[in-house]
């Protein structure tokens, strides 16, 4: 994150005197002045309480903070782009301090996030949210946690160590212009060949162990004395097969690339989404997904994809649609 | 807590900040009570749900531009003084500050004026309730601290509200800081500023000062004032013969335009021999005591009797009158003084009776209370006992006694308060041609049996005749006994009440109010002789378990401690890593452990070569491995597993 879109309260070092706090040492320091030119003890009373007071706040932001541990927990899904909810687990090791106000941020976050209290000894949960701006294996390793508890005289700030690893899906395209750009399109004009979830009789096989009873021709069975399935044709307007070539040519760029991701992963969505069988190919792995919820190891696939920089020849069924730099979807 | 519950939290606590104000002269009572009136009406408004404005905002920002001109206006012509004309500004401020907040958010700036207002407030205060305000007030700022750090964090972040932390963290908190704040208190230096002299608020509650002059035609005022003049320890050969005490600080030898006054004649320094100064000579049997006071306007009372003063850090002067002393020594006083049944003064002078104007009425009656006795103590004693036995004491100065003179007093009301018996059984003597005085100051006290002193209170002011017999004065007192200071009964309760409240009052004003360089040279001192005292016995006791130590059994024991841990040591080495073991019993089976091979390759070339030798030992190369590898330490591990090893051998 750069300097200019820091946030009103973040600052680098560990701690910063706020404006309160500037007003109160002034005061504690005029006083102090007032009390050895007069040699009041009355004086001396409240500037002794009020350095206590400044010595307490002190410990007992720095104290507080030091016992808070954080884990990220419950990220299901995180798009690029896009805000992923997710949970924060804040434990408070602290025999003493219960501390209050306590703003969590990382790079990985939305926004910043109000802890309003973690008693000593206890754990809260709260809700949060992320976002990532790039597709890939994102790595959060750190929380910084700022608080102005007790009084208001500093901002501490802590580091706290988390250990978490997000795969972030691609960035998905505006969908006004992915509903346009990307509907699949071919797979509903052709007929497949292929057993599928179609609802025509394809052909009959033996039965394979995990086959839903559902599946079983009664009427062979009952001939032949075995189990028979039925398999039904694929319907063709429910596959789509999607080819993305991760070769980068020379002269596109990285946004061209991920352009190129985004596009696949959009209309890799939007078919999961009509419920189409989507199948992925990617160079040595071929994935297929019948369901939208199903449709995560592809987005994970796409995340992680990486440029290559040689050209790699695949073979591209008939109707298969390719995503490519520098060429338009076939 | 609501918005509104907090707003109102926090008019109220500049409110109470001011409070203290009201029984300290650092301004008018007028300005504070408007003050405290026009707060509370904003207070009202806001607890009815309406805006703080008393006046219309606009009103009040033209209301604070014309203070300013007004402020040296005030400060030149009303108040008189730069602090008053100050904390009448800090007051406005305090009122306009709520109004402004309509506009903008000046919350922390409202919190500075209300800890300017205290700091007006204790700067003045010097009586031991202002701890209880102090920590009173500290509480609440600290939950206004906390409120506005909770405002601040959730503003900073465009949270919503949620609900600051309650008054039990601030109660906490306060604790915490009172502990520190006791920690530091003692150690922050009490060096004066040489450059800049301040201006320290009136520390004249802690002592007193009689009037310079008696005038019966002015009514006297009733002193019901509990504040502690002077404590005194005396010494417990002195308490039979010293007590009750008199402390004296006033004379009054002559009488002129109507009023008994002193007759001053300029300011003489004692002179100071080996520390001790004295003022008389002593006679008769001694005492000592220790005498605290704070030299009001630097006069001091001392007890009647004393002859030899010590512990005064300044020097001592005798005046204006004779046989009274001033200092000018600041701060608190511990005075050690001897004392004498009779003290003769230093420099002998003729006495004069007083000029008085005695009516032929008063001298009959003087010479008919004396009758035919010729001695000089024994006429005055029975005029004493004449006055006590026939006369009625008035405990109440105010108005019964206005404008009472002596002769009425003597001779139609035969009644008055102390002053009047005095004064009247000078003037009798005085018809005797007896030289005679009147003696101000405080008279008896009570002891208190916690601390041990007798507390002097402003309210024990007292008036009694001395009498000149040619070489010292003797003392008599004409106010009957059970009626003068200090001698009215009280319930067991109260005393006790009086007596813990004498102590506490005690440690305030000794280790709290006067705390100063002085005490922290002296606490250093104490832990320097602490710390020696340590080391010192520290020293010795070493020495003496030095001597110990070599004796027969110590070095036996230890011997054998060391012989213990040697073998402890021998056999833990022998048995070897487990690494090392397990790879022995391979060798047994003919697998030789290389050094880059794992227990689990081993483990692989004895399953090939001895299926049952591998599969006996397969679980405790398991364990062997959790041992090594595993991130959570087992305690008895390596033991079992080195059981195990030998059974398997066996």
């Amino acid at each position: 994150m750069t300097a200019a879109a820091l946030h009103p309260f973040e600052f680098n070092g560990v701690v910063r005197l706020t404006k309160v706090g500037t007003t109160y040492i002034l005061g504690t320091v005029i006083l102090a002045i007032a009390a050895i030119n007069t040699g009041n003890n009355a004086i001396y009373i409240a500037v002794a309480l009020m350095l206590g007071c400044l010595l307490l706040s002190g410990i007992a932001s720095k104290g507080g903070l030091k016992h808070l541990h954080v884990e990220i927990r419950g990220i299901d899904e995180a798009w690029a782009g896009r805000p992923a909810d997710g949970m924060l687990r804040i434990r408070n090791d602290s025999r003493i301090w219960n501390v209050r106000d306590v703003v969590l941020f990382s790079e990985g976050f939305a926004a910043p996030v109000l802890v309003p209290v973690v008693a000593r000894r206890s754990d809260v949960l709260v809700n949060v949210q992320f976002l990532f701006p790039r597709r890939g294996l994102a790595h959060v390793n750190a929380v910084d946690s700022y608080t102005r508890y007790p009084f208001g005289f500093f901002l501490k700030k802590r580091r706290l160590r988390v250990e978490s690893e997000v795969i972030v899906y691609p960035r998905l395209v505006q969908e006004d212009i992915a509903r346009e750009r990307f509907r699949p399109v071919i797979g509903e004009e052709s007929t497949a060949t292929r057993p599928g979830a179609g609802s025509e009789l394809h052909s009959f096989r033996e039965y394979v162990r995990g086959d839903s009873i559902r599946q079983v021709h009664w009427k062979k069975s009952a001939s032949l004395g075995r189990w028979i399935m039925k398999q039904h044709e694929a319907e063709a307007s429910r596959s789509v097969v999607v080819v993305v070539d991760p070769y980068k040519p020379r002269g596109a760029s990285d946004e061209d690339f991920e352009e190129m991701i985004s596009s696949a992963a959009t209309f890799i969505y939007h078919a999961a989404q009509r419920g189409l069988d989507v199948t992925l190919v990617v160079p040595r792995v071929t994935l297929r997904a019948r369901e939208s919820e199903a449709a995560s190891p592809l987005f994970r696939a796409l995340a992680l994809l990486e440029p290559l920089h040689e050209p790699l020849h695949q073979l591209l069924e008939r109707e298969a649609v390719l995503f490519a730099v520098g060429r338009s979807a076939a | 807590m609501t918005r509104k519950a907090r707003e109102l939290e926090t008019l109220l606590l500049t409110v109470f900040a001011a409070v203290p104000l009201y029984f300290t002269n650092a301004v008018g009572k007028a300005p504070v009570l408007l003050y405290q009136l026009a707060m509370g009406a904003i207070a009202l408004r806001v607890a009815m749900g309406k805006g703080p404005d008393i006046l219309p905002a606009n009103l009040m920002r033209w209301l604070a531009i014309a203070y300013m001109p007004f402020y040296f206006v005030d400060w030149r012509f009303f108040s008189g003084s730069a602090i008053a004309a100050s904390t009448h500004l800090v007051l406005f401020i305090a009122v306009y500050q709520p109004i402004e907040s309509m506009q903008r958010d000046n919350q922390a700036q409202r919190m500075l004026t209300t800890a300017l207002i205290f700091v007006a407030s204790l700067a003045t205060s010097t009586h031991i309730t202002i701890v209880v305000f102090v920590l009173v007030f500290a509480l609440l700022m600290f939950r206004q601290f906390m409120y506005v750090s909770h405002i601040e964090t959730v503003r900073s972040i465009g949270a919503a509200y949620a609900e600051p932390p309650s008054g039990r963290a601030a109660l906490f908190y306060l604790a915490g800081s009172i502990a520190i704040g006791a920690l530091l208190f003692p150690i922050l230096p009490r060096v004066r500023n040489p450059f800049v002299s301040g201006f320290a608020g009136s520390l004249g509650s802690s002592a007193t000062s009689l009037s310079d002059t008696i005038d019966f035609g002015d009514p006297r005022r009733g002193n019901a004032d509990a504040t502690v003049v002077a404590r005194v320890w005396l010494d417990d050969d002195a308490r039979a013969s010293f007590t009750p005490i008199r402390l004296r600080g006033m004379i009054y030898d002559r009488y002129t335009r109507g009023a008994w006054a002193q007759t001053l004649r300029g300011i003489r320094e004692v002179p100071s021999r080996g520390g001790a100064i004295n003022i008389g000579r002593a006679r008769g049997r001694e005492g000592g005591a220790i005498v605290q006071q704070r030299a009001q306007r630097g006069k001091l009372y001392l007890p009647v009797g004393t002859y030899s003063v010590d512990g005064l850090p300044g020097r001592l002067y005798e005046g204006p009158a004779r046989e009274t002393y001033y200092t000018y020594a600041d701060g608190m006083l511990n005075l050690s003084v001897r004392m004498a049944a009779d003290t003769e003064p230093l420099r002998l002078t003729r006495i004069a009776p007083v000029d008085f104007p005695v009516t032929p009425e008063v001298a009959a009656l003087a010479r008919q209370i004396v009758g035919n006795e010729t001695r000089l103590d024994r006429r005055a004693a029975l005029i004493e006992q004449h006055l006590v036995r026939n006369y009625r004491y008035l405990p109440n100065t105010a108005a019964s006694t206005a404008g009472m003179t002596i002769e009425d007093f003597l001779l139609v009301r035969r009644e008055g308060h102390c002053e009047y018996f005095a004064a009247g059984m000078v003037v009798l003597l005085t018809s005797l041609d007896i030289p005679a005085r009147i003696a101000g100051g405080f008279y008896a006290g009570r002891l208190n049996p916690l601390t041990g002193y007798y507390a002097i209170r402003r309210e024990d002011a007292h008036a009694w005749t001395e009498v000149w017999d040619g070489t010292r004065w003797l003392t008599f007192d004409a106010t009957p006994a059970d009626l003068r200071p200090g001698s009215a009964p009280s319930s067991v309760l109260r005393e006790y009440a009086s007596v813990l409240g004498d102590s506490l009052t005690f440690i305030w004003d000794r280790y709290v109010l006067t705390f100063g360089l002085g005490d922290q040279i002296s606490l250093v001192e104490d832990l320097i002789d602490w710390g020696r005292t340590a080391m010192a016995r520290a020293r010795a006791r070493a020495a003496q378990e030095i001597g110990a130590l070599t004796s027969t059994p110590y070095v036996t024991a230890f011997a054998l401690l060391v012989l213990s841990g040697a073998l402890v040591v021998f056999f833990a080495r022998r048995r070897g890593p487990l690494f090392e073991e397990l790879a022995r019993h391979l060798a047994r089976h003919g697998i030789e452990v290389g050094p880059a091979m794992t227990m689990e390759d081993a483990l692989r070339e004895l399953r090939t070569q001895k299926p049952d030798a591998a599969r006996a030992l397969e679980p405790l190369i398991a364990l062997y491995e959790e041992e090594r590898f595993s991130a959570r330490p087992e305690r008895g591990r390596a033991m079992k597993l080195r059981r195990r090893l030998r059974e398997l051998r066996a």
